[in-house]
């Protein structure tokens, strides 16, 4: 496995392609740094471990990296894929790990998902967390026509993954949402499963392909930044755009991968569900590989600071 | 043939009859669903065998039961009124003890209660491997979790059998492949199956009949796992429409099933009047 750092000492043999190679001290320099505007930060596993009875534990360095993230005047948005409470649950959790946020600046999937079911007419059958429910409490969920599956956790029974299941087969035509495709997380206590391991249990028992709300579909991506008003310049082209926003995210595919797809450059941190196998994944390769998201935030910085 | 559909091999009476004709020498059977659904015997069913063990045709029991043993299993269909002998049935729990043996490993089992007989000797104390099964008890968030990081770690997944659901009196309910599939896309990693539709599956079948797939006609409920499986390997199968059928299965593989039949005492009337 290699450890290549994604960012290179500008004394060092091999300078970025950009002219870096002028800046005098001998400072860490991450290509991926420059001329970045915006921040998009995936939560589990950058910000926090989830888990135990307080519900997780923030990860070293991570709220003071938020914070200076603000005082640097970088926009910043949180894009998550968790699914196991309403947005303002989630928010209140974080902020009483010590983090700055508010409810307004997170893009979830839950929110996105509920307007796709109104948008489409749709009465869904819920395989959820028993904290997400209220996020759909005031929809007509009789004689369903779509399953809306999230991370559920212990409710992803035998029996309720059989409900969503008979429920499927019931419908002319299935129709199956995915709050995120994940295949795993980490906990306090270990790796877990993620929604993506059950979505295709039932996608394979169905022979369907679920629709998936959240990273790493585009839309997600593109809506986030839509959300943080990061705006095309006159004349200028998305792809442009894209340029001057960075993901950070512990997430080989769904976080690295699908911001790449989007255009958006994205640094892969080695906390969360990070293993090393991910630095060599055969499909995806990240801008850069930090040690945690304090690491990332003082080579973004300082690259700021030496331009 | 009254309740049978002929779906592919329209000219296959003449086929059979002038050049290369097929001599049938074996029938597989399936069991649940077929002879079977749960405690109730499909109609006609113990008459049928009875029928087709007149013949001079070597007949197997082959199934992805995955719940019961083979002494179980016996008890049940003799119960049922089915004439059997235990060396008759195969079963893709055989198939996994035999790979498990081979690959010398030691396997977390999630597995129906009633499967373990069929394990014993095994050793299972710190497991490297992850051996699936029908388990509704063991298939829930924590056992899954557990056997996730297993398979993280590299522990070789071995899935007896990857039916994505089957008939229960109340409805269709989920068999081990969505689990299995939930694993390996976690995973990113392909299990070993030993159940039926692998091709392995149904040469072992075979192999103490001595007769060759060719020879061979297999009976099932399961159109991708029965009937394709069983023509993957040459055999012509024959789709009965009771147990899990429902309309449309036909099409579910390509080539179609050699016949469908409305259940087994139509599937064994066809093959004694037009195999035979």
């Amino acid at each position: 496995m290699h450890h290549s750092a994604g960012y290179v000492i500008t004394s060092g043999p091999d300078p970025p392609s950009c002219c870096l190679s002028h800046s005098v001290p001998p400072v860490a320099m991450a290509a991926w740094a420059v001329g970045v505007k915006a921040v998009l930060l995936d939560v589990s596993g950058v910000l926090y471990d989830s888990g135990g009875p307080a519900g997780g534990t923030a990860i070293p360095g991570s709220v003071q990296a938020v914070n200076r993230i603000r005082e640097s005047g970088l926009k910043l948005r949180f894009c998550t894929n968790e699914s196991q409470a309403t947005r303002g649950q989630f928010v209140q959790k974080l902020q009483k790990f010590g983090f700055s946020i508010s409810e307004e600046e997170v893009t979830a999937p839950g929110p996105a998902a509920k307007k796709l079911v109104v948008e489409r007419g749709l009465r869904p059958h819920l395989l959820v967390h028993d904290d997400l429910l209220p996020e759909f409490d005031s929809m007509d969920k009789s004689n369903p026509n779509c399953v809306v599956m999230g991370d559920a956790a212990e409710n992803f029974s035998y029996q309720n993954l059989n409900r969503a299941f008979q429920a499927l087969l019931n419908m002319e035509k299935p129709i199956l949402i995915s709050l995120g495709k994940g295949r795993y997380y980490k906990e306090t206590d270990g790796l877990k499963l993620d929604v993506g391991a059950y979505m295709k249990a039932l996608e394979y028992a169905c022979d369907i392909s679920a629709e998936v709300v959240g990273k790493p579909s585009a839309n997600f991506f593109m809506s986030a930044l839509a959300e943080m008003d990061v705006k095309p310049e006159e004349g200028a082209l998305t792809s442009q755009v894209c340029k001057k926003a960075l993901m950070i995210g512990d997430d080989i595919l769904n976080d690295i991968g699908g911001a790449q797809r989007c255009g958006i450059r994205a640094v892969l941190v080695r906390t969360g569900k990070y293993r090393p196998s991910d630095e060599n994944h055969p499909d995806v390769a990240a801008d850069g590989y930090v040690d945690n998201l304090a690491q990332a935030i003082d080579l973004l910085l300082s690259s700021k600071v030496s331009r | 043939m009254e309740g049978c559909h002929l779906h592919v091999c329209n000219n296959n009476r003449r086929h059979t009859t002038m050049a290369g004709r097929r001599i049938l020498k074996a029938v597989l059977v399936d069991l649940s669903g077929t002879l079977h659904v749960e405690d109730t015997a499909i109609p006609g069913a113990q008459e049928a065998l009875k029928r087709l063990r007149s013949a001079k045709v070597v007949v197997r029991f082959v199934t992805n039961t995955t719940k019961e043993c083979r002494k179980s299993l016996l008890k049940r269909l003799t119960g049922l009124g089915f004439e059997i002998g235990e060396d008759e049935i195969f079963t893709s729990l055989t198939a996994a003890r035999n790979l498990v043996e081979q690959r010398n490993v030691r396997p977390m089992l999630l597995v129906d209660d009633r499967a373990l007989p069929d394990f014993e000797g095994i050793a299972a104390h710190s497991p490297n491997a992850v051996l699936i099964g029908l388990a509704p008890e063991h298939f829930n968030y924590q056992t899954l979790n557990e056997a996730f990081r297993l398979a993280l770690d590299g522990a070789p997944i071995f899935a007896i059998h990857k039916a994505r659901y089957y008939k229960k009196k109340d409805g269709m309910a989920l068999g081990p492949g969505p689990f299995v599939a939930a694993l390996e896309y976690a995973t990113d990693t392909k299990a070993i199956v030993v159940g039926k539709p692998e091709k392995t599956f149904f040469l072992e079948a075979l192999r103490s009949t001595g007769c060759l797939p060719e020879e061979t006609v297999m009976i099932g409920d399961d159109c991708r796992d029965d009937i394709g499986g069983a023509q993957d390997v040459g055999m012509l199968g024959i789709l009965v429409k009771t147990g899990k059928y429902r309309p449309g299965d036909e099409d579910k593989i390509q080539p179609g099933p050699y016949r469908t039949c409305d259940g087994f005492p139509q599937a064994v009337d066809h093959i004694l009047s037009d195999l035979l």
